[in-house]
């Protein structure tokens, strides 16, 4: 069946939120629509789709919609994270007035995602690319009465606008040395040494850095966290900043034939040790797990461009649930406490249910046996094995990413400061905790996929499985005592030490004993993130630069145009003058 | 002589003005809009009609019909429907306005349907005159009036120099190839400098900013809408059938668009008055529109056209807005805020408008955009594409500010109400922004007919 039709639902959804009176049904109509989709996901059949859109001078642009193993991994996560999103949205948004704004910018969001999951060609991907980076401004700074909410969205809006003309540039660039905008074609030209394609590579290279939160961009993705929890799952873990991993791993052998892969994976372990100390340090609950994502993303990028390719989309695909999980539990208890700092949002353990679900994404995360993160980790260990520097980065960060996040989930499992927080925990609606126990099963679940992957995957491109996904018994015991010596350092670090330390700390609070020992621990890592969030900064204000540059150069053309008659004629006289002399050289 | 389409559309044009003369001088406002817009809309039918057929031939020796003047005619036929149904909303002295947009319609069909220079000439003057007096109606603005009519009158003080070096040299004033050596580069000079000023191209468009902020909304949309796509007929016409085989023609209009987007968009940025700020915008897409003339293919003619079709309806789309907003004294982008609180159909066609001048996939300025800079990456201008795309970036700045003010929530707002005129403005070029974004097809194909009439 042509793939079109899992949009339908949504757009009927989206009609009949915009233009119906009340806000009452919203919720469900957005969950209904999502839910009718997802059955329609096992209809679709493989194949590609072209949608003739543009014809000019004999050649044709058509909207191709492609269904490969990949693309229908990625419409399949989509498919299946919405509805969940949209149930915990309907009890976490319980503000009635914004409900309808939410639904139509989430709906809006869903469409332009899974037209990016189905994409076929360059023309494809840039509409839907655009329209994300649209959407997810919008939703972004969906608290514009916030200051700060506003600040994120238009630092996210401007990283990721010069991404997409970036994106724009390489499309222009492929047309003019492939002259077509087919994935394929423009592999091939790639494989016959085109310096432009080399250029455009390069170009697409930045697009993907912006999308996917890479060094020097990671900036505005853990600012992103002032949107609503919902929005933080569904945009900033599980669809779109995976978006350009995806477009990475489509045109895989475009980066790998030009050679720019070796210029991503440095990238991207850079980003990964960033990330993964600014998840360490930081205090904010959810921007915590919004490094925790930079960082996976990063692992992703490694993973394919190192050639460990099944297992980067294994990794790819059961990332997506643990992580919308986290997300959650973060925002159930901001939900139930008010509060954003690690140490005040306290007493997750209050609800039973948050609190074992949560579990379950923490020891997922950390790679523990039997949950999916546990396999994806062993199968990006064993797949970069042969490859030592790299294998070592991984294991190490594989002991921090423990570390952080037992770290995190050890402070927000603390004592209530008081007992009423434990009540609001128990009132969080129903909705949220079932959307946390289906992500919790989820989790589980998914782990069953490793076995199956490089079966479905076997049809694919065989590049791309040549290197096939196994988790040696070696692998897995190395990750589980690493996730081990992580969760004890954790430990030792949260717990023990802290209860010891806590008399003095009544005495000189300037900052907990814990944030001193990480300062001290990891400067090596501080002064180089110090000089990553330089460049970070400089770049994320290039194009305000650029604007005031440009405001300069309006205020000189503005004395000309002031309306003076006699300025007016100077500029013709001017003008005329400087044509005249064009044309005298011409002439010549 | 057979009796022809062309004939019927001279009678309804002779009609107009005639009908408008009369009912100018004893009869009801809602009868001119009545006369004007039914005999606007069937000319602009027929035009297309003519169009889609297509009907050709040479009439009276004056009178080209051809895919290229269909097409045209019916843009401005339209676009002057779209004026009076605005301006009948607005302006006190409708009847006069009607009138004079009668006669500055034939003259903008003449420039489109020209079989000769002084046709073209002709053209040019019937239609700004008119455009000066109502400038003074609407506002009674005589500055802008005043810049305006200094405006015209250099342009055609080097236009008609032009011609008559041309003749001098060449002994005819048909639209042909002219080919004598030595002269050629000055009397392109004086064609590219004369014709800049009709159709907004940078450095002679100086004082449009001035004349557009001081006419009333309504007659800007007609200035920037149709008035300065006239002048981009006769600038196509002009270089295409004249200079084509004169390389350094197009190589001189790469350098002014470029130039000219620059400038719009770059002092765009500091504007605060909409009206001001859509004078710099529809400057920077004239800038677009001549990347597809600097291509020298029909494919980039073609390009140029429909952003032609795509612009005017967006800028009269805008202005319409802008006008009803003016009533209410509501014309700089702080005094936006709130607007989607008080009106969510206005807060969203401006919103799409705006977009769709950027670029916005799915709407009719992506498609432009993106024909024009596929037409010139065809004809090795990549740097030209890239030069635009960099300004579209730029000109998202500006219109953004305008959109985030649009969607601010404002408290305490109260509905206000969108005049019926406007409405049936906003909603005819809501609809073509959308629809023809979609499914461009047609009006590709239309657009690129009339190119294959000038450049076979």
């Amino acid at each position: 069946m042509n793939p079109v039709i899992v949009l339908v639902p949504f757009l009927a959804a989206l009609a009949y939120i915009s233009f119906s009176r009340g806000t009452r049904y919203a919720r469900y109509a957005a969950l209904a629509g999502s839910l009718v989709s997802l059955a329609l996901l096992p209809f679709i059949a493989y194949g590609s789709y072209d949608i003739q859109w543009l014809r000019t001078g004999g050649y044709s642009f058509p909207i191709a919609l492609a269904v490969t193993q990949l693309n229908y991994m990625l419409l399949a996560v989509v498919l299946s994270i919405t509805p969940i999103i949209l149930l915990f949205s309907s009890g976490f948004m319980d503000i009635v007035t914004e409900q309808k704004r939410f639904y139509i910018e989430m709906l809006a969001f869903s469409i332009a995602m899974i037209a990016f999951s189905l994409s076929g060609n360059f023309i494809t991907l840039f509409i839907a690319w655009e329209f994300l980076s649209l959407t997810s401004y919008l939703l972004i700074g969906f608290w514009h009465s916030k200051e700060r909410a506003n600040r994120a969205a238009r630092k996210a809006i401007t990283i990721v606008l010069m991404g997409d003309l970036a994106l724009i540039g390489a499309i222009a660039i492929f047309w003019n040395a492939a002259g077509s905008l087919q994935f394929s074609a423009i592999i091939a030209a790639a494989g016959s040494g085109n310096p432009m394609i080399y250029a455009g590579t390069l170009m697409l290279l930045m697009a993907v850095l912006t999308k996917s939160a890479q060094f020097p961009f990671y900036d505005w993705l853990p600012d992103a966290m002032e949107g609503p929890t919902p929005v933080s799952a569904y945009l900033h873990s599980t669809t779109m900043v995976k978006a350009g991993v995806f477009a990475v791993a489509v045109l895989l052998p475009l980066f790998a034939s030009t050679g720019i892969s070796a210029v991503l994976l440095t990238l991207a372990i850079l980003t990964a040790v960033i990330a993964t100390y600014y998840a360490i340090v930081e205090t904010h609950v959810k921007r915590i797990i919004a490094y925790s994502t930079v960082q996976e993303l990063s692992l992703m990028i490694i993973a394919l461009c190192a050639n460990a390719v099944l297992a980067g989309i294994y990794f790819f695909f059961v990332q997506s649930f643990y992580k919308a999980l986290l997300f959650f539990s973060a925002g159930s208890g901001m939900k139930a406490t008010g509060k954003e700092h690690i140490d005040d949002v306290t007493g997750i353990r209050s609800s039973k249910l948050i609190y074992i679900t949560t579990l379950f994404g923490v020891l997922s995360l950390a790679g523990f046996f039997p949950f999916s993160g546990f396999f994806a980790g062993a199968g990006l260990a064993s797949s970069l094995r042969a490859n030592v520097p790299i294998y070592l980065i991984i294991s190490l960060i594989s002991i921090a990413t423990s570390f952080y996040i037992f770290r995190w989930v050890f402070r927000i499992s603390g004592q209530p400061k008081n007992k009423s927080i434990g009540i609001a925990y128990a009132a969080l609606p129903a909705q949220m905790k079932l959307a946390m126990a289906v992500l919790a099963a989820m989790t589980l679940a998914a782990s069953l996929f490793f076995f199956y992957m490089p079966s479905f995957f076997s049809g694919y491109l065989p590049a791309y499985t040549s290197n096939g996904l196994s988790a040696g018994a070696a692998d897995a015991l190395v990750l589980m005592v690493l996730a081990v010596i992580g969760a004890a350092l954790s430990y030792y670090v949260n717990i023990a030490r802290r209860r010891k330390t806590k008399e003095q700390e009544m005495h000189a609070r300037k900052g907990t004993v814990a944030d001193a020992f990480y300062i001290k621990f990891s400067s090596f890592a501080y002064y180089l993130s110090a000089g990553a969030t330089l460049i970070d900064t400089h770049i994320s204000n290039f194009f305000d630069a650029f604007g005031r540059a440009a405001m300069d150069t309006g205020k000189l053309f503005r004395r000309f145009s002031v309306g003076e008659i006699n300025a007016y004629a100077l500029v013709v006289v001017a003008s005329l003058l400087l044509l005249f002399a064009y044309a005298y050289v011409v002439l010549r | 002589m057979t009796f022809d389409l062309i004939h019927i559309q001279l009678i309804l044009m002779a009609m107009l003005v005639l009908g408008s003369i009369i009912i100018r001088i004893r009869g009801a406002r809602s009868l001119q809009l009545t006369f004007n817009s039914a005999l606007l809309l069937s000319i602009a039918l027929i035009f297309l009609l003519m169009d889609i057929l297509p009907v050709s031939g040479t009439y009276m020796n004056m009178i080209n019909a051809n895919q290229f003047s269909s097409f045209m005619g019916f843009l401005f036929a339209f676009g002057m429907l779209l004026f009076n149904l605005m301006a009948y909303s607005y302006s006190e002295s409708y009847k006069d306005l009607a009138l004079l947009a009668d006669f500055s319609f034939i003259g903008m069909y003449l420039i489109a349907s020209s079989v000769s220079l002084v046709t073209i000439f002709v053209g040019i003057e019937l239609s700004s005159i008119p455009s000066i007096f109502m400038i003074l109606l609407s506002k009674r603005s005589i500055e802008a009036a005043a810049k305006f009519f200094i405006m015209a009158s250099i342009s055609i003080a080097i236009l008609s120099f032009a011609i008559v070096m041309l003749y001098g040299t060449s002994n005819t004033l048909a639209l042909s190839k002219y080919g004598p050596g030595g002269i050629i580069a000055f009397v392109l000079f004086l064609f590219v400098a004369g014709l800049s000023f009709d159709a907004s191209v940078f450095p002679f468009n100086v004082l449009i900013p001035d004349v557009y902020q001081g006419s009333g909304a309504y007659i800007t949309g007609m200035l920037g809408g149709v008035n300065k796509k006239a002048g981009f007929a006769a600038f196509i016409q002009v270089l295409v059938l004249v200079f084509i085989a004169y390389k350094p023609a197009f190589e001189i209009v790469a350098l002014l668009s470029l130039l000219t987007m620059l400038y719009g968009n770059v002092v765009a940025l500091l504007q605060n008055n909409l009206k001001r700020l859509m004078a710099y915008s529809s400057i920077s897409q004239a800038g677009y529109i001549l990347i597809g003339i600097a291509t020298a293919t029909a494919q980039g003619i073609g390009a140029s056209i429909f952003q032609v079709f795509a612009h005017m309806f967006l800028f009269i789309g805008t202005l319409a807005l802008l006008a009803w907003l003016e009533s209410r004294n509501r014309l700089e982008v702080d005094e936006l805020i709130g607007l989607n609180n008080e009106n969510r159909f206005a807060a969203f066609a401006l919103s799409v408008f705006l977009l769709s001048l950027v670029g916005l996939p799915f709407t009719i300025g992506f498609v432009g955009k993106f024909l024009l800079f596929i037409s010139a990456i065809n004809s090795g201008l990549l740097w030209l594409a890239i030069a635009g795309i960099i300004n579209s970036a730029i000109s998202l700045f500006y219109y953004a500010r305008i959109i985030m003010a649009v969607y601010a929530n404002k408290a305490h707002a109260r509905h206000l109400p969108i005049d019926s005129g406007v409405f049936a403005v906003v909603a005819v070029c809501l609809v073509v922004t959308i629809v023809f974004g979609v499914y461009p097809g047609p009006i590709i194909a239309l657009a690129d007919g009339a190119a294959q009439y000038l450049l076979p």
